[in-house]
């Protein structure tokens, strides 16, 4: 039987070059999709483990402050801690370097007489020169080869206001033990990295070595006695699943789109294999009346399935990380500008990840073939050999399918009736059991709407009534487009209504005619502060009449990290500063704490509630006057009076300020004259509208990958449209025969499958754009508001919706083009009696 | 064309087949006859003899390897494969012995075919007298599929005859049906085109049926005697 196998193959292939072909497309597009999205998901998060792999690998504890940072005094302590064998304190700061190429170094401050491991490039490095010399820091040998650096060569850097010299004393390569460690980590003597580039006295984490065999939990708790509120005390493993926790929103819905894709491919498997079953029904017919079991011929079909399963993984697997490739600057700016993480230096795929694929594409390929292999199964060697009428089967089926389509529907409205955006799986779950619904939907409304349709002529319209005839295919395409189209009709309406909504946001919110920070704020966080000197110039100026000065850090909230600003709110301003979701408050109270929506319904607060921070002496209670929109980031924020700040958390420089300019100036003006003043101090100076452009740009780029997947799964739908309307012309050539031979004529039968092109089209624009408000709803008001703790208000994008409508339908006319020259060219002389 | 020319001819007609092995196969070999306007035609013989390929020759659906086939006087074999399709749209009704009645058409919808094909809007009540001619105005609306054989032949019969075709083609009319639909269903055929006047050219197995033609031919292995 295998032999057959492959001689039945090859004649297979021969005849049906274009469906192989397309079928293999849609499910190389699938699993390119889940792949890519997949290398992306496990490499988004390899800089971050490989940095702290390389910097904290041989830690059993690490203790990480929590106000920002931690005082010296208590490394002795932790030293003395019964059960700790080693214990090294780090000073992290993320430097920016004073180029044209202004790039990001993670400095780490370490005391090169503990157990910390530094590999070194080459032989071992004498460390007492890092001591000695001033500035002395080691780069990795990746970074001086890309940036054409050697020892001996100077670096200026930034970190806030703050400027200093840096001299490249050694080259590390910490790739050698962790490969996906971050090229830009630099090690210095931590006292310089204190002076030079911090504060003295204070360290962001200590790292701890336990006795072997000690009590782990007890040395933990015996640490949290010690430390109280100001450390948070973390295994190396506790401290990935924290970022991974962070990032776990963005990868997982970055999946579920990647899965709809493949959700997509499977459809066009689900129609060749239907094809295959109805051009090789009696070949089957034929084998089993000659002996052969139906595990045989079972065999048969499961072997073409596995075997374009396989060749779609072979294809779709480097095109999958070809895309992750290409895609790598995009997610590695949304995670720096979203997450505040490192960003995606390089792709690493490990072995398993190609049995990942594999289970993907053969799986992919299995689901779509199931139904048509379950048909084959049913059937008994007699009615193998008679003419099928599948779709008369599918025609008294599909009120049923109609009903189970309804259901699910009404099982979205119940999920979401019960579990709203509480429940964190309920838009998922809504969201399968829509796309579950739309496929289950279609024959029904197909047929209704087909035999509706008044035909007086042999052309366009003939062919679309036939679609609600031929309801073994046509449905099949209409659902694939539909999934497709209301992909993209969601999200474009998630992202489009996202993007106004931001839009309202920061022009409500953004009120000050100049901001000013630092090129080093976003990643150094409370380090980069602006020096009281620097404002106090600024202020001087003469079209500034007002400045308000901001301080963050980040703080935690019941083990949550968010950051927290003082606000200097003395400045009159025309509208509220923020806009409130919850409360009424005018201006920022003194005594209360605004919070931010996305940290407020991930702790399920509200206004009236408190907000419980951890201080320097202990918890610290600040009554919560109102719930804010935030769309800054994902993390989470609050805002309290600057005063407050410095009282209940001490003093600290600010980190950005905002100018307010007399009626007459022009902002951009003022701007480029600050510039000016100001060329010898690290300062980023944004007008309000170069602020809101700026913001514009991280939000596009945050959302470009969507665009890329919502417009791969309509590439593989419209290639469906081609699969169909192929097997329609090879299923029915008798039917095309008789048109000829009762006269129609080429262009009529060409202009029937046109029709039919345009009639999927059309019908999967209309189905997939009801299901595609649905999705919108479901992304929107359910799957952003539980993972991301986000409220945006629904704007529909009508202009685009109806662009990509019509760019669908040429798709679809265009695809059914070839198909339609096929179909023409049939012969009157095809007409055999066993087809009709 | 003159008023005498005849509605078929067909002229030494030959139609040769290339083999897989090389050789080439005789399905038709110096065939000759012509048919007038509201003549009968009735070609027998065995399977296999060349029938078939006889009626895709008069329908233009095939052209001869030599000779001509001519309709009303214009060489079929020298026109184009669109000229050929509108004569056959226009001019030739055909009637195949399996119906060829597309099953997800309505009855009436099957009849008004040939009338969509051509976008002639003149055909609709024609159909519909058709349809009562042959009995089954009552099954109009429903689909082809749930007929029994001899109603399906009717149906048939009444597409051939929708745009008054000069030429009816009918392969073995009744071959598919029992002998009191055949019956039926030939007598109807007869009427109709004596009605309609126009030249009826059909295969049959059978004797009786063969013997209500106003002339009579036999193939055997692609050569044509009198009868």
């Amino acid at each position: 039987m295998i032999r057959y196998f492959f001689r039945a193959l090859r004649a297979q292939l021969r005849g049906g070059v274009l469906l192989f072909a397309l079928s293999l497309f849609g499910v190389s597009i699938g699993v390119a999709s889940v792949v890519s999205i997949q290398i992306i998901n496990l490499n988004a998060l390899g800089a971050f483990r490989g940095s702290m792999l390389a910097v904290s690998g041989s830690a059993d504890l690490i203790l990480l402050g929590k106000m920002p940072t931690l005082p010296e005094t208590l490394y002795p302590e932790v030293l003395a801690t019964p059960g700790v064998a080693a214990a090294w304190p780090l000073y992290r700061v993320d430097v920016t370097l004073r180029d044209a190429d202004p790039i990001v170094l993670e400095v780490i401050g370490v005391d090169f007489f503990t157990a910390i491991d530094v590999p070194w490039e080459g032989e071992a490095v004498d460390v007492s020169a890092a001591l000695g010399q001033s500035g002395w820091v080691a780069v990795t040998a990746t970074l001086a080869r890309e940036r054409g650096w050697s020892v001996g060569e100077r670096l200026s850097v930034s970190i806030g206001t703050r400027t200093a010299e840096l001299v490249v004393g050694a080259l590390s390569d910490f790739e050698k033990a962790t490969p996906l460690a971050s090229p830009r980590l630099a090690v210095m003597d931590i006292a310089q990295a204190q002076s030079l580039l911090g504060s003295r006295g204070q360290v962001d984490q200590i790292d701890v070595k336990l006795v072997d065999g000690v009590d782990e939990a007890a040395v933990v708790a015996a640490l949290d006695r010690k430390l109280g509120t100001k450390a948070m005390i973390l295994t190396p493993e506790q401290r990935e699943e924290q970022a991974a926790d962070l990032l776990s929103a963005f990868r997982l819905n970055l999946t579920a789109l990647s899965l709809i894709s493949l959700f997509v491919g499977g459809f066009l498997v689900f129609s060749s294999t239907q094809a295959a079953l109805v051009r090789r029904r009696t070949e089957f017919g034929l084998l089993r009346s000659l002996g052969a079991t139906h595990r045989q011929v079972f065999g048969l079909l499961v072997g073409d399935v596995a075997l374009l399963g396989l060749a779609g993984v072979a294809v779709g697997m480097p095109l999958g990380y070809l895309g992750a490739r290409a895609n790598i600057d995009r997610v590695s700016a949304t995670l720096s500008n979203l997450y505040l993480l490192e960003e995606i230096h390089q792709l690493v795929v490990p072995p398993w990840f190609f049995v990942l694929g594999a289970a993907v594409g053969l799986a992919g390929a299995g689901l779509g073939a199931l139904a048509p292999a379950l048909e084959l199964g049913r059937k008994d060697t007699r009615s193998l050999l008679a003419a099928f009428s599948l779709h008369a089967r599918v025609g008294e089926k599909a009120p049923r399918w109609f009903a189970a389509g309804v259901l699910c529907v009404l099982a979205i409205v119940g999920v979401y009736a019960v579990a709203g955006d509480r429940w964190r799986p309920a838009g998922f779950v809504q969201a399968f059991l829509l796309i579950c619904a739309i496929p289950l939907l279609t024959p029904w409304l197909v047929q209704l709407a087909t035999s509706r349709l008044p035909v007086r002529s042999f052309g366009l319209a003939y062919g679309v009534k036939g679609l609600g005839r031929q309801l073994q295919t046509t449905p099949v395409a209409v659902a694939a487009l539909a999934i497709a189209v209301s992909m993209v009709v969601g999200v474009t309406t998630m992202v489009s209504s996202f993007r106004d909504t931001l839009d309202i946001w920061i022009e409500r919110t953004i009120q000050a005619d100049i901001y000013v920070s630092t090129p080093s704020r976003r990643r150094a966080a409370s380090h980069a502060t602006i020096g009281a000197d620097v404002i106090e110039r600024l202020k001087r100026h003469p079209a500034v009449t007002h400045v308000d000065r901001l301080r963050q850090f980040f703080a935690y909230t019941n083990g949550r990290r968010f950051s927290l600003a003082g606000v200097d709110a003395s400045v009159p301003v025309d509208r509220a500063r923020f806009a409130l979701l919850e409360g009424e408050v005018e201006e920022l109270p003194r005594d209360s704490v605004l919070v931010g929506e996305p940290l407020a319904r991930k702790e399920g607060l509200h206004v009236g509630d408190d907000l419980v921070v951890d201080g320097p002496d202990g918890p610290v209670s600040f009554p919560i006057a109102g719930i804010y929109y935030d769309y800054s980031s994902e993390l989470g924020s609050a805002f309290l009076h600057l005063d407050t700040m410095t009282e209940r958390f001490g003093g600290g420089t600010v980190a950005s300020v905002a100018l307010y300019l007399a009626p007459d100036s022009d902002a951009d003006d003022v701007v480029d004259e600050l510039r000016v003043a100001f060329q010898a101090t690290p300062l980023s100076m944004r007008s309000n509208r170069g602020l809101r452009e700026r913001a514009m740009q991280v939000f596009d780029q945050t959302f470009a990958i969507t665009r890329l997947l919502r417009y791969m799964s309509l590439l593989i739908a419209v290639c469906g449209v081609a699969l169909t309307l192929i097997v329609l012309a090879r299923e029915r050539t008798s039917e095309l025969a008789l048109y000829r031979a009762l006269g129609a004529s080429r262009l009529q039968i060409f202009r029937i499958y046109l029709g039919k092109g345009l009639g999927i089209g059309a019908a999967g624009i209309a189905l997939g754009s009801v299901a595609g408000v649905a999705f919108a709803l479901i992304l929107i008001y359910v799957v952003n508001r539980a993972f991301f703790g986000w409220t945006i208000a629904m704007h529909w994008p009508l202009g685009l919706l109806v662009w990509q409508s019509a760019i669908v339908l040429l798709a679809s006319s265009v695809a059914s083009v070839y198909p339609a020259i096929i179909a023409s060219r049939t012969p009157a002389t095809e007409l055999r009696r066993e087809d009709l | 064309m003159s008023l005498d020319e005849p509605v078929l001819r067909f002229h030494s007609v030959a139609k040769h087949y290339s083999q897989p092995s090389g050789g080439v196969l005789k399905a038709l070999d110096d065939v000759s006859f012509e048919i007038a306007a509201g003549k009968k035609l009735a070609i027998t013989g065995r399977s296999g003899s060349g029938k078939s390929t006889l009626l895709h020759l008069a329908a233009g659906i095939d052209i001869p390897s030599a000779g001509a086939v001519s309709f009303v006087g214009r060489d079929l074999g020298a026109l184009t494969d669109r000229q050929r399709t509108l004569i056959r749209r226009d001019d030739i009704g055909l009637v195949f012995q399996f119906f060829y009645l597309l099953p997800h058409l309505t009855v009436w919808e099957n009849v008004a075919l040939p009338g969509w094909i051509a976008s002639d809007r003149t055909f609709e009540e024609r159909g519909r007298k058709l349809l009562d001619r042959v009995g089954l105005s009552a099954f109009a609306t429903q689909p082809a599929s749930t007929l029994s054989g001899g109603e399906m032949q009717r149906v048939a019969i009444c597409r051939a005859l929708l745009r008054k075709p000069r030429l009816l083609l009918a392969d073995e009319p009744t071959g598919n049906l029992d002998d009191d639909n055949s019956e039926v269903v030939m007598d109807l055929l007869m009427q109709l085109v004596d009605d309609e006047q126009g030249a009826l050219l059909y295969v049959t197995h059978s004797e009786e049926q063969a013997a209500q033609a106003d002339e009579r031919l036999s193939l055997h292995s692609g050569r044509l005697e009198r009868t």
